[in-house]
């Protein structure tokens, strides 16, 4: 069930303190985080959040097509490698796709 | 790496499609249907050489007809092959856009001049470009592939420049933050009212 709308988002209190104190120093930094539930609100666009994904911290860069979402989404938890037996020398087998410069 | 160094591959046949020997790939091309867009396949050992024709798309899979192919035991047969073209193929990338297949391996040093080890993967989860950076001693750490955290791709010399940005590659003000975050806990988790 969707949330009420009367509630608002949800976001932890100390992300909100971070983000601005991250914005008040004007530089590029990565704020690690752990709350994977907050919502991702406007004022968080631009910002690059490492978010933790219960082994390391996965980078988010803020776009606004991410508001309303939660942090969560953008750091999965699980990773498969495939049925087959793969090798340490097939997870490095090249895909084609580009990778690009945000 | 599984392929040669010229090769890089496009894709990977995940099974068979219908009765009449149609096989589902999965792509690896940044538009799916492109894997047959660029000249014959071939398999990894370099035995096989297939003509690639799109015929659709199925469930997150490109439904295709392979020249030679004609029915569905020859179509099963060839389950698990990754399907290779040469890297002279491909078009040269736009300016600041690079393959995987390019990127994974490079060496990455920050611009302090440490060592880092090297590229290992390329991930995308939604947010952005992401590549893993280790040497195989310590636990590898995701660094956003953006002009903040890239100062320089140099792929002739084989290196890339990370910029150290804080809490990056250190802890960065981890601790006064964690602190934060642990005495306020869940009483500070706020609910911005919706004015919308």
């Amino acid at each position: 069930m969707a949330r009420s709308v009367w509630k608002g988002p949800f976001v932890d209190g100390y992300l909100l303190k971070k983000a601005e104190a991250v914005r008040g120093k004007g530089r590029n930094e990565v704020i690690k985080i752990w709350s994977r539930r907050s919502t991702i609100l406007p004022q968080f666009v631009g910002l690059t959040f490492g978010v933790h994904n219960g082994h390391k911290h996965m980078p988010v860069i803020v776009t606004e097509n991410m508001i309303g979402h939660k942090f969560g989404e953008f750091a999965p938890t699980r990773s498969f490698h495939g049925h087959t037996a793969a090798t340490a020398g097939d997870k490095k087998a090249s895909p084609a796709p580009a990778a690009k410069k945000a | 790496m599984a392929a040669s160094e010229s090769r890089v591959c496009l894709g990977v046949i995940v099974g068979a499609k219908g009765v009449n020997g149609e096989v589902r790939i999965k792509s690896f091309t940044e538009v799916p249907t492109d894997v047959g867009s660029y000249g014959p396949v071939e398999s990894e050992d370099g035995t096989k050489t297939w003509e690639v024709r799109v015929v659709g798309q199925a469930k997150g899979v490109v439904v295709a007809k392979l020249k030679g192919i004609a029915d569905r035991n020859q179509a099963e047969d060839v389950k698990g092959e990754k399907l290779y073209v040469a890297r002279a193929k491909l078009p040269p990338p736009e300016e600041g856009t690079y393959y995987h297949a390019d990127l994974v391996g490079l060496k990455v040093v920050l611009t302090t001049g440490e060592s880092k080890g090297s590229i290992l993967a390329v991930y995308n989860f939604g947010a952005g470009d992401i590549i893993e950076v280790g040497d195989g001693t310590t636990a590898s750490v995701m660094v956003p592939f953006s002009d903040a955290a890239i100062a320089e791709v140099n792929m002739k010399d084989g290196v890339v420049r990370v910029e150290p940005l804080p809490g990056l590659f250190d802890d960065g003000d981890d601790d006064e933050l964690i602190e934060e975050g642990d005495e306020n806990a869940d009483d500070d988790a706020t609910e911005v009212k919706n004015h919308g």
